[in-house]
């Protein structure tokens, strides 16, 4: 039984983080219909961004994160300026996923190499002072650094919802995804609010970053696993379904840590590409959206 | 207000409109009618800017409009109501005509002015939490007239305003139209293919074919014209009835 709950806290957990990942990169498909393969450089981007703040001069792991939001916004900013803006002028809607897969491969080659000459190809990690200790309740152990992601994936997750819901920018990004025609003739600045989802997309690929760099490690290529986990999670929750990829996260870590009761520890990778492949046939849709 | 001077306008290669010159005055209603195909939602979508003119120029209040993206014209105080409404369909009643008042001006007055929508078609009110999806057609085109309004236009373009509408809705509409142009001096440019009622509320009319303009004149003349009545109203000319 104390088994069954660790697997089920473990699951969360990570499952919190996988939603995290997941929230970027539904973002920008959600809202533009591209797919941003470089999502997972990003990630480990942000992470060394926080890397180098503790180790140059300290900063705790949690408190970098506001620098990395900044910072990490201002590469999106850069990357859709660079990149996926000259991609809107493609005749069909449909054209843009396959051309920016292709366009972000080029990016994730070019970060790769930059983030190899910067910071060697170590693995890179942050060890603070807490890190390995664990919250004990009534026997389940959780990991301070496991808590302070799921705290962060939530905060993350419902900050993005007031901000679409809320706020005007938010309307107008709603807006510019069901019509962006429609929205240009209401005045809105279709290309605008573009540009900043492609930096909030990009910051909270950052803040996954930062949650990884203290918990786990990243290396210049280790983006490619982080980013299988993205998709999938995309794919669970539905096409611009952004209100479901935290849960669709948290379903996906879940079921990978109960996997363990079923098949050897080292299939655990593959359970997430099954569900994955399982989806796809049967449910392309994602598990929680209605129409199909 | 309105001024196109010698439009060309391409789709890619394609040419869609041949040398178009129009006007459009202050607190005017303008039609145009033609078959389907003429290019009147060329002209409109020209108009918007959701197609640049490659020869000739159009100027609003005195500002070129050659150059500017479809946002900044919205902004200048031209609003169009689509041809298909193009609401967003995910999206409440109330929160499409938010849309509609996405300038800053406009945006600071938005209560006051979704309370004079909401006077204008007095059902978008009972609809207010309804996504837009969930209307009725009728419901819809007030919806989509309710948010060009939000922006507090000079000048409102209608595309295909009574497209797949009852007589009795449109003639419901029109006299909205006719009301909003009266009392707030807002021009209007209809763009219709029920001839019939465009003529019945416009000042003047201008005959779009083959993406030329091939004739003008007040609406009453119009209504009047052999040309007119053989081609939109299927009436024959006295005389010539088979």
């Amino acid at each position: 039984m104390e088994n069954v709950i660790q697997t089920i806290a473990y699951g969360i957990v990570i499952g919190a983080l996988y939603g995290l990942i997941g929230l970027g990169l539904g973002l920008i498909m959600g809202i533009m219909k591209f797919l941003n393969i470089a999502h997972g450089t990003f990630i480990m981007l942000g992470g060394y961004v926080s890397f180098w703040l503790f180790t140059l001069w300290g900063i705790d792991p949690y408190l970098t994160i506001p620098l990395v939001i900044v910072a990490m916004f201002l590469i999106g900013l850069l990357l859709y300026k660079l990149t996926l803006s000259p991609l809107l002028k493609l005749p069909h809607i449909g054209m843009r996923i396959s051309n920016s897969l292709l366009i972000t491969f080029g990016v994730i080659y070019v970060l790769d190499n930059a983030m190899t000459l910067v910071w060697k190809a170590d693995v890179r990690t942050i060890i603070a002072s807490y890190r390995g200790e664990a919250l004990n309740l009534f026997g389940t152990r959780v990991p301070y650094t496991g808590l302070a992601g799921l705290g962060i994936a939530v905060l993350a997750t419902v900050t993005l919802y007031f901000i679409l819901s809320r706020t005007y920018f938010g309307k107008h990004v709603r807006a510019a995804t069901q019509d962006a025609e429609a929205a240009s003739l209401c005045g809105v600045n279709v290309q605008k609010t573009y540009l900043i989802s492609c930096g909030i997309a990009t910051a909270l690929a950052g803040i996954a970053g930062v949650v990884i760099v203290s918990s786990y490690s990243v290396t210049p290529t280790g983006g490619l696993s982080w980013l299988l986990i993205g998709i999938v999670v995309m794919v669970l929750a539905g096409e611009g379904n952004i209100n479901a990829i935290l849960p669709a996260g948290i379903i996906l870590g879940l079921v990978e840590s109960a996997s363990v009761f079923v098949v050897p520890i080292q299939y655990r990778q593959a359970i997430a590409l099954l569900i994955f492949i399982i989806v796809l046939m049967f449910r392309p849709q994602g598990l929680f959206t209605k129409r199909g | 207000m309105l001024e196109i001077s010698h439009v060309d306008v391409y789709y890619g290669d394609l040419q869609a409109l041949w040398d178009v010159s129009l006007t459009i005055g202050d607190g005017e209603i303008v039609t145009l009618v033609g078959s389907n195909g003429a290019g009147k939602s060329t002209i409109l979508k020209t108009i918007s800017g959701l197609l640049k003119p490659k020869t000739g120029s159009i100027s609003f209040d005195g500002m070129c409009l050659d150059k500017l993206p479809a946002h900044r014209i919205a902004g200048l105080g031209i609003s169009m109501v689509p041809e298909g409404r193009r609401l967003f369909p995910q999206m409440s009643v109330l929160e499409n005509l938010e849309m509609g008042a996405s300038r800053r001006v406009a945006r600071r007055v938005r209560h006051n002015t979704i309370g004079w929508i909401y006077e204008l078609f007095p059902v978008l009110r009972q609809r207010a939490k309804q996504e837009a999806n969930t209307l009725s057609g009728g419901e819809q085109q007030m919806l989509a007239i309710g948010r060009a309004l939000m922006s507090h236009p000079k000048l409102l373009m209608i595309d295909e305003m009574s497209l797949g509408l009852s007589p009795l809705l449109v003639q419901e509409i029109s006299r909205v139209i006719k009301d909003i142009n009266k009392s707030r001096r807002i021009a209007v440019f209809l763009v219709e293919q029920d001839v019939n009622m465009a003529l019945s509320i416009a000042d003047r009319g201008y005959i779009v074919e083959n993406g030329r303009i091939q004739g003008q004149g007040t609406a009453r003349a119009l209504l009047g014209s052999d040309r007119i009545k053989e081609a939109y109203l299927g009436i024959s000319p006295a005389g010539k009835g088979s």
